[in-house]
């Protein structure tokens, strides 16, 4: 976290930091090979008892919020625009894991994988749509200042994926 | 003659005499944890969870990326193989799993049959939690603790129907009191390194980040421009969380300091759930840190004299 977030301290410390977690981390079995028994017991314990992520949440800063855009094309020409769907708040609060997730994953295929099932899974209430292109991008959020200047927060295209529909059969038939 | 001190020390703070109070909050917070979560999450259980393409995100996807990390972390894909060699289809099993969380948390919540409902419910919570790992967030890890000392905790509590129906031997207290205590230094590592985490990010210290978690979506309940009318107070209000969560281990023991910071985390909890709309979040931190502080808060002074070892000379 100090070796990656914007903290007061100087970037010049980061190799220490690292040097630091690479230490703290053997204990944990993370230089072992990911098949070691050691290693898999130890994430089996620290899964168990819910202690396999650290408490820094919403530090040492406050990231900026992830979205997910899909644009629905259709055969006449029809252009609509969506955001993803679920039923109730509670998983809402859930998908900005997701987006967070998606955002961040550095395995381009993996990333894409992820769009792709959602995608798919709005496709799914707009079968008549041919194809859909799915905008991943961040809100940059307002500071105080900005926002009594009148200043409104903004989205920011990070990556974009094109999914084909046209000859995709709706599931179960 | 040092190290026989520190011995005796370790020991005294480590298994201390404790009546079962505070295990009586953690089973029925924690079973109000579970059967909220299940509500909750009713509405797209099946969305959340479902596999060959007809959830969010396919669970096979999510449970194959966890595998990776740990092939014997418990996932709802077992339960559904088994169910699906029974000649169960996927939404019978996932509904299966759902109606067992529930009633798991309901025998908690009543304190009958405590310990078996106790491990299946951490053990569902746990299946639930790696299955949708990518929808998942604190709430979940902090639930899991909760479940997991609860589990292994010396359960049936003399307030559980347990102990009524079956009457058994009373507990040792000195047990009691070392499984609370494990409970109580581990709440005091979470708020130190998050209140550590926190203190290193400028924003904390100029209200940029109270300002930037208010108006986050989807934590944006709050209108900004009823934030902004607040604006000078939130620098003081980000130092105030910096300082109660860095300052918990060394502010929630002392007898006199210990009602002041119980109340101000806690009010920090119930502000997050009502600002930010994180109710599930709210919920079990308010029930970690009253299972942990909260008995003996007032009063503290009558049972301190129960707290003198028994047998540890």
């Amino acid at each position: 976290m100090l070796a990656e977030s914007a903290t007061f301290f100087p970037r010049s410390l980061d190799r220490y930091w690292r040097t630091g977690q690479a230490i703290t981390s053997i204990p944990l079995g993370v230089t072992l090979s990911v098949d070691n028994p050691i290693r898999q017991g130890i994430e089996a314990y620290l899964q168990g008892a819910g202690i396999e992520a650290g408490y820094g949440y919403f530090a040492p800063n406050v990231p900026n919020s992830y979205k997910i855009v899909f644009e629905l094309r259709y055969a006449d020409g029809r252009t609509d625009y969506e955001l993803p769907r679920v039923g109730g708040a509670a998983t809402g609060l859930r998908l900005t894991s997701l987006f967070d997730r998606i955002a961040e994953e550095r395995y381009e295929p993996l990333r894409a994988m992820f769009v792709r099932m959602l995608t798919y899974s709005l496709w799914q209430d707009h079968q008549d749509a041919v194809s859909i292109r799915a905008v991943v991008g961040y809100v940059r959020l307002t500071t105080p200042g900005e926002f009594e200047r009148g200043q409104k927060e903004s989205y920011h295209v990070l990556f974009a994926y094109d999914f084909d529909f046209s000859k995709a059969k709706p599931p179960g038939r | 003659m040092l190290l026989r001190e520190l011995h005796y020390r370790l020991q005294r703070f480590l298994f201390y005499s404790e009546i079962d109070h505070w295990l009586t909050l953690l089973r029925i917070g924690l079973a109000l944890q579970i059967f909220l979560y299940c509500l909750a999450l009713r509405s797209d259980w099946i969305q959340l969870f479902a596999s060959e393409g007809r959830g969010l995100i396919s669970r096979d996807l999510t449970e194959a990326i966890v595998s990776v990390e740990n092939v014997v972390s418990p996932r709802l894909g077992w339960i559904v193989a088994a169910g699906n060699y029974l000649g169960l289809d996927q939404d019978r099993i996932l509904w299966f799993v759902w109606w067992c969380l529930l009633c798991g948390a309901l025998c908690l919540l009543v304190g009958i049959l405590c310990r078996s409902a106790a491990v299946l419910v951490w053990f569902l919570h746990l299946c639930t939690t790696n299955s949708a790992a990518l929808f998942s967030y604190g709430v979940d890890n902090f639930t899991s603790i909760g479940l997991f000392y609860l589990m292994l905790a010396p359960l049936p509590d003399r307030w559980s129907l347990d102990a009524r129906i079956r009457p058994t031997t009373p507990k040792d207290q000195r047990v009691q009191g070392f499984h609370r205590r494990i409970l109580q230094m581990h709440m005091c590592l979470i708020y130190f390194f998050s209140g550590i985490a926190k203190s290193v990010g400028v924003g904390w210290w100029n209200g940029t980040s109270l300002w930037r978690a208010l108006t986050r979506p989807p934590f944006n309940v709050i209108s900004p421009d009823l934030l902004i009318a607040g604006k000078n107070i939130l620098p003081v209000l980000g130092i105030v969380v910096c300082v109660a969560e860095t300052g918990y281990p060394f502010f929630i023991w002392p007898r006199k300091s210990r009602p002041v910071w119980f109340a101000s985390i806690i009010g920090m909890h119930i502000i997050i759930g009502i600002a930010m709309g994180l109710y599930l979040f709210a919920l079990i931190m308010i029930v970690l840190n009253t299972a942990a502080f909260g008995p003996g808060l007032i009063g503290s002074k009558r049972l301190a004299l129960k707290e003198r070892p028994t047998g540890s000379r």
